[in-house]
């Protein structure tokens, strides 16, 4: 845990020095939040949704033991091969032995966030395996050589001109199309001999079905059904917490995710894995890294209901003008700031602040974690365990203090009143006097109120308070 | 009914016509206010950076100061929603909970408490957008929000609505953040300022010559904001404007 | 002890009490119209489209040139459509892939979506639904559910099918800029044919 803290106002400066780019991804991010609105207005039972998986979700937790192991035995059942992971390392070995046993180096895969915390490519890479993002920002973001910054739409931080550049390099187009029809025309071109000529596939998955050993895996692009029908042989990394009890109860949950995530009523392709296809093997990877161990953080385990929209994302006016990359880690946004803490206390130790608490999260979010409040928790569990900066620290530590005694109080006031021109320490701790970077100071002002009310309302004075008894 | 006046810092310190208005209006409505002189702070910014401990000190003085009252009002809707939800750095004794359970921002006082049905005395002919802090909206619920989907309401509209002569707009994005965020606005002062700009922008485009709201702090943000882009918009609290600003 | 153990034993120790936290009843929520007209509504949304005859008498596969003209191989797993190409000659996704037009019926659609599932029962191989450049889909009305919870508690193919798949229009993306574009990997349009 010795990695420096992700410096996220800083790389949240440089995104900003961008307008072009900025403006896009607001504006963007802006209308998939207004795009989701108009879908709950569409729906009278819209808050009874996410009351309901909210639930679901709480319940499948608390008993996530026993659904597991329902779905693995379903699962066994039905042909599928389930392993256990503990952690990203023993998922990629996991995947690696399994892809070597088949000869298999060259391998498809559609979105998965596990995968990413797993860091799994570059592991495949070196065993000699060929691997292959099919979704299309995921494709953009891996031949950029870029996490995904956004846990939906993951090269949304960039351009069409961006795009046009990165796939002029790797696929010999021009690097002046200005038309994204072209772009995804030339990414469908450039995956169908890759997709037809691979012998292996993996997928994630977004449901988990206990009763029935069923996972699904929901893509606009079809790349998921393509990921798993094509090649014979199929892997999908799933996270623990993905679980649901019963089929009826992915009703809630579809309904939910696509109108939560981009305001579609649903993803084009809702696909329900049950076991191999004919001729074919069907792997199921369940990984922990970190999940039982967040279960136990009685203020954050229900972070584990997240279902991976992105909603508090969209609506995040912080994430909008910071971009997803300033977040330094997988999971970026409002959900990844209270959850990637839970994987690097020290690196992720800047997250929580990266947040006006302003609340619009907890309130988009289709299963109703109560994100805000877990990021102010998140500010006393580092300060507790030492992981804010000292000087941050010890000027709270002053300010505390100060604000405990009156005169004292008072005396700094009128200190600071003397040269009114600067921001005064004792109002926002300002350290290095950031305010005024890009933003005007406050006016002086002739008296305080303290001073006028002592002036205007002195107590026992005719008019006051006082003097009416 | 007793009430203790709460001003928060940088009202006391950059503001103060926003506290004398609170402090008018309420003996206008002829209610029976006090304002204790030994205050400070609640507390909020070192809670809400994380360093609880470091509140106890302004939250028991907050509670010496203000226990003895029958109700406590304040011009701020964070400094309510730290008394309210947060304020626990301290025991919790009777006192304690008393101050906590009986802490308004004048807006839902006005509104919940007081009922107050007319401001005869109030004026405004003014264009004016209303910016609700996250604080009043999203924790004090003091309005309908963007997100649920809910029957729209607004407490500090319902006050506005019976000023004479005042006009609205509503700006593309009513209920987004403006970036203030207590010390967020200078940890991540970049961001904080975009989000500020892109608020009165929002505003100004929408025809306001004013944003009004029940939180100075996000305003004292919002004109740092403004004046350094040179967007014509003027600020006001609401306070003022119930309480007859002839501005 | 093998991961598996380690996992489940460390879940174990840092559940929440059960108790606390009831498993709710099965939900059954929202607008129950399983009409045509809701759901080609639906299905419009997502890009999708329906194909109907021109003229009275128009038959499937003379409806599908009409629409798809410069369509050369079609290829057909019912008997309502001959293509051009006999079904039996997809054997691998290399086959699959030179179709122009895949023709097939799916057992049930969605109305509050424009879903329409397809399984292996209904695909000579699975992947015969996504290689194909466009789709024809044969639905019949009465086999029409009303929305997500009615289709998961009433349909008995979730629980049969090893790979079923809801599809709601065609292939999409607005990963690049946010512009939508229908047709990303799999097919660029998708035609339901009432029968």
């Amino acid at each position: 845990m010795s990695e420096r803290p992700v410096n996220h106002a800083r790389a949240a400066e440089h995104f900003l020095e961008d307008k072009p780019h900025l403006q896009f991804h607001d504006e963007r991010l802006w209308d998939m939040r207004q795009k989701r609105d108009a879908q709950m207005h569409i729906l009278p039972e819209w808050q009874e949704l996410r009351e309901e998986a909210s639930r679901i979700k709480e319940h499948t937790l608390s008993r996530l033991p026993e659904y597991l192991e329902q779905f693995e035995e379903n699962a066994k059942k039905n042909g599928i091969h389930v392993h256990w992971a503990r952690d990203g390392a023993e998922h990629n070995r996991i995947v690696g032995e399994i892809l070597k046993a088949h000869g298999a180096h060259n391998l498809i895969k559609s979105k998965s966030m596990v995968t990413e915390e797993c860091d799994m490519r570059p592991y495949l890479e070196k065993q000699g395996v060929r691997v292959t993002e099919t979704d299309l920002g995921e494709r953009i973001q891996q031949l950029d050589d870029q996490l995904p910054s956004h846990i939906v739409v993951p090269a949304v931080h960039k351009l069409t001109s961006d795009v046009a550049k990165i796939f002029a390099k790797d696929y010999n187009t021009d690097p002046n199309i200005r038309d994204p029809h072209l772009l995804a025309e030339a990414q469908r071109q450039a995956a169908r001999p890759v997709i037809l000529g691979a012998d292996s596939g993996m997928t994630g998955g977004n449901f988990v079905v206990a009763e029935t050993g069923t996972f699904v895996v929901c893509t606009n692009e079809g790349n998921a059904d393509l990921s798993a029908t094509v090649p014979n042989l199929h892997i999908a990394t799933i996270g623990i917490e993905r679980l649901v009890p019963r089929m009826a109860d992915l009703g809630v949950f579809v309904r939910l995710l696509s109108r939560s995530a981009l305001g579609s009523p649903i993803t084009q392709y809702t696909t329900h894995f049950r076991g191999p296809q004919k001729g074919g093997e069907m792997h199921v990877v369940l990984v922990d890294n970190g999940r039982s161990a967040r279960l136990g953080m009685e203020d954050f385990w229900t972070s584990l209901k997240c279902i991976r929209c992105g909603a508090c994302m969209n609506t995040c006016p912080v994430y909008r003008r910071s971009g997803g990359l300033s977040y330094g880690a997988v999971y970026s946004g409002p959900i990844g700031a209270i959850i990637d803490p839970t994987f690097n206390e020290r690196k992720y130790s800047t997250l929580p602040y990266a947040s006006t608490l302003n609340g619009s999260c907890t309130n988009v979010c289709p299963v109703k974690i109560n994100i805000h409040e877990q990021l102010y928790k998140w500010r006393r569990v580092l300060v507790q365990h030492h992981e804010m900066p000292f000087v941050k620290r010890e000027i709270m530590h002053m300010a505390g203090k100060l604000m405990g005694q009156p005169k004292l109080y008072r005396a700094a006031i009128k200190a600071t009143e003397v040269s009114l021109s600067t921001m005064p320490r004792f109002v926002l701790y300002n350290w290095l006097n950031p305010w005024g970077r890009h933003r005007e100071n406050p006016h002086p002002v002739k008296q305080t109120f303290n001073d006028w009310y002592r002036k205007n309302r002195k107590p026992g004075k005719e008019g006051t308070p006082e003097a009416k008894k | 009914m007793k009430i203790g006046l709460f001003v928060p810092c940088y009202i006391d310190a950059f503001y103060p016509e926003a506290g004398i208005a609170t402090l008018e209006l309420l003996e206008k409505l002829g209610q029976d206010v006090e304002y204790p002189l030994d205050q400070t702070c609640c507390g909020q910014p070192m809670g809400n950076s994380g360093c609880n401990s470091d509140a106890a000190a302004a939250e028991a003085l907050f509670v010496r100061n203000f226990a003895k009252y029958d109700k406590i009002v304040m011009p701020s809707g964070s400094c309510t929603h730290h008394v309210r939800d947060n304020f626990d750095a301290i025991e919790q004794t009777d006192e304690v909970r008393h101050v906590r359970e009986n802490t308004f921002e004048l807006v839902e006082f006005l509104h919940d408490i007081l009922k107050v049905d007319a401001f005869p005395w109030a004026e405004f002919n003014h264009t004016v957008g209303l910016h609700n802090s996250c604080g009043t909206l999203r924790a004090l619920r003091t309005a309908s929000m963007s997100e649920l989907g809910e029957k729209p309401f607004s407490k500090p509209m319902d006050l506005l609505g019976k000023v004479r002569g005042i006009r609205f707009v509503t700006p593309r994005r009513p209920d987004e953040c403006c970036g203030f965020g207590g010390t967020f606005s200078v940890t991540e002062e970049a961001v904080s300022s975009q989000m500020g700009l892109d608020k009165v922008r929002d505003h100004h485009e929408a025809g306001a010559e004013y944003i009004v709201s029940a939180d100075s702090s996000c305003m004292m943000h919002q004109q740092g904001c403004a004046e350094r882009a040179g967007v014509p918009i003027r600020f006001i609290h609401i306070a003022q404007i119930l309480n007859g600003a002839a501005q | 002890m093998s991961a598996r153990d380690e996992i489940l034993q460390a879940l174990r120790a840092n559940r929440p009490t059960p108790e606390n936290h009831p498993l709710p009843p099965v939900a059954t929520l929202g607008d129950m119209d399983a009409s045509r007209e809701r759901f080609i509504a639906s299905l419009k949304i997502l890009g999708g489209d329906v194909l109907e005859p021109a003229t009275p008498g128009e038959t499937l596969d003379e409806a599908i040139a009409r629409r798809h003209p410069d369509a050369k191989i079609i290829c057909s797993n019912v008997p309502e459509a001959r293509g051009t190409l006999p079904v039996e000659k997809i054997r691998t996704p290399q086959d699959a892939a030179m179709i122009d037009v895949t023709v097939v019926r799916a057992p049930f659609g969605i109305a509050e979506m424009g879903s329409i599932f397809l399984s292996e029962a209904q695909l000579p191989i699975n992947s015969f639904a996504h290689l194909g450049q466009h789709i024809v889909v044969l639905l019949s009305a009465s086999e029409l559910t009303a929305n997500m919870h009615t289709a998961y508690q009433q349909r008995p193919e979730f629980r049969s099918a090893n790979y079923g798949v809801l599809m709601s229009g065609p292939s999409a993306t607005a990963d690049i800029q946010g512009v939508l574009i229908r047709g990303a990997q799999g097919v660029r349009s998708l035609s339901v044919w009432f029968t």
